[in-house]
């Protein structure tokens, strides 16, 4: 039987995994004042976030 | 104004009378009859849900690990048949054990999934209680059941396990849950475990339940409902909210609590019993938890969604908020499961009713004073 293909959604949860700190800063960014959130409230963590998990999926 | 509102005339023959109305509010409509042939509420893609039970049996591994939910459920739906043994035993402190004598000799699994109220029926000694002797497993007092599911993967996935030996099942492959195809009067038993909440016409199909039972017997359902899955419905909100600037459902709209007795009650049932349980899950990230409700079959379904995958930066973003806002302090997540059971009899002759309105002569204020 052929090896058990990973999941795109498993590598992402790894890569994602690696990034906690990243995310727990904007969850807190959102979660600060989360009854008024609009679009791009927490651009500059998100951007963090995202660049965290780049780096991350392309180790 | 109120006789031209009423009045059966065309709307041109109102008009022109002294008193004009604005065309807007004018409404000749007395009463808010839905008129025949009208198509029901949809909100559920029915061949959608239907496609996602069929992918999950397609590999049986997974789906069997994702079960722990569903088995969880029918086993605490069966033990609703022992329920009210137990009740009598806390009140008389006597050994009554199986107060329901009753034999159901024919039984309806209505929405089986993988069969696991089947499974839950094998089990032995369901009525684990020290006091007492090991109790029979569930499936003596039942002659037949028939388990009917509209994914036919799903349905067979394990047809060819032990419990099958255990029971006298008969697997039934529905066209359509929403309109079942069985006799009146038929069935001794009706059950169904999580499947109700992806029904579009709930009202309907609960009256058809009601008119498969026989007289005096009962229908016990388990659906998802109330505030199921809040935590990942909040938090993908919020992430979408936040990066898109909008919102689209991810979370199926549920009934709630209080809506299902008057639901019960509005399809004929007597004597009903509703209650809730949550069950919180713990996964180690949303994406564990997103992978669980696929592997369940219990993808999101909800018509007028975003087609696609939900885009990465959203799932990325959601992920931190579930963390933030709900995680648990060990780092896992919860998920909680709320779980409406309900009981609901077919009326019958011989049931006991409840007696007219000021017949007590009894003042309960006496008795509970006295305690």
């Amino acid at each position: 039987m052929a090896p058990a293909k990973t999941r795109p959604i498993q590598k992402f949860s790894e890569a994602t995994a690696k990034c906690s700190a990243q995310a727990a800063a904007y969850g807190k960014c959102i979660v600060a004042d989360y009854n008024s959130v609009h679009k791009d409230k927490c651009v500059n963590e998100f951007i963090k976030l995202k660049d965290c998990y780049l780096r991350a999926s392309k180790k | 104004m109120s006789g031209c509102a009423r009045s059966l005339f065309p709307a041109g023959r109102c008009l022109s009378s002294s008193r004009q109305l604005p065309i807007s509010t004018f409404n000749r409509r007395a009463f808010a009859v839905q008129s025949g042939g009208a198509p029901r509420f949809q909100v559920f893609n029915r061949r959608t849900k239907w496609l996602q039970k069929e992918r999950t049996a397609l590999n049986p591994e997974e789906s069997r690990v994702a079960d722990y939910l569903k088995d969880e459920v029918a086993s605490r739906l069966t033990e609703r048949l022992l329920r009210r043994a137990v009740a009598v035993k806390k009140l008389t402190n006597r050994l009554t054990r199986q107060d329901i004598k009753r034999h159901f000799p024919k039984v309806l699994d209505l929405g089986a999934n993988s069969c696991n109220i089947a499974r839950a029926l094998v089990r032995k000694n369901p009525d684990p209680d020290p006091d007492l002797p090991a109790s029979p497993p569930l499936v003596t007092r039942i002659s037949e059941l028939v388990a009917a599911d509209s994914s036919e993967g799903l349905l067979y996935r394990d047809a060819d396990h032990d419990f099958n030996k255990q029971i006298n099942i008969i697997r039934q492959v529905l066209d359509d849950e929403e309109s079942l195809p069985f006799e009146p009067n038929s069935f001794d038993l009706v059950m169904s475990s999580l499947s109700l909440h992806w029904i579009n016409d709930l009202p309907g199909v609960l009256t058809q339940i009601n008119s498969i039972l026989k007289e005096d017997c009962p229908f016990i359902g388990a659906m998802l409902g109330g505030d199921t899955l809040f935590e990942l419905r909040t938090s993908l909100q919020l992430a979408e909210q936040e990066r898109r600037g909008g919102i689209s459902p991810h979370v199926s709209p549920l009934a709630d609590v209080k809506d299902v007795g008057g639901l019960l009650q509005k399809a004929g049932f007597k004597m009903l019993t509703v209650d809730i349980d949550d069950i919180i899950v713990d996964y180690p990230d949303s994406f564990a938890l997103m992978q669980d409700l696929q592997a369940m079959g219990e993808g999101n379904a909800i018509l007028g969604r975003e087609m696609g995958p939900i885009s990465r930066d959203v799932l990325l973003a959601s992920e931190g908020i579930y963390r933030e806002l709900h995680g648990n302090p060990d780092g896992s997540i919860p998920a909680t499961f709320r779980i409406i059971y309900m009981i609901g009899w077919r009326e019958s002759a011989t049931q006991i009713k409840p007696l007219a309105r000021g017949s007590g002569d009894i003042n309960l204020k006496d008795i509970l004073e006295q305690k």
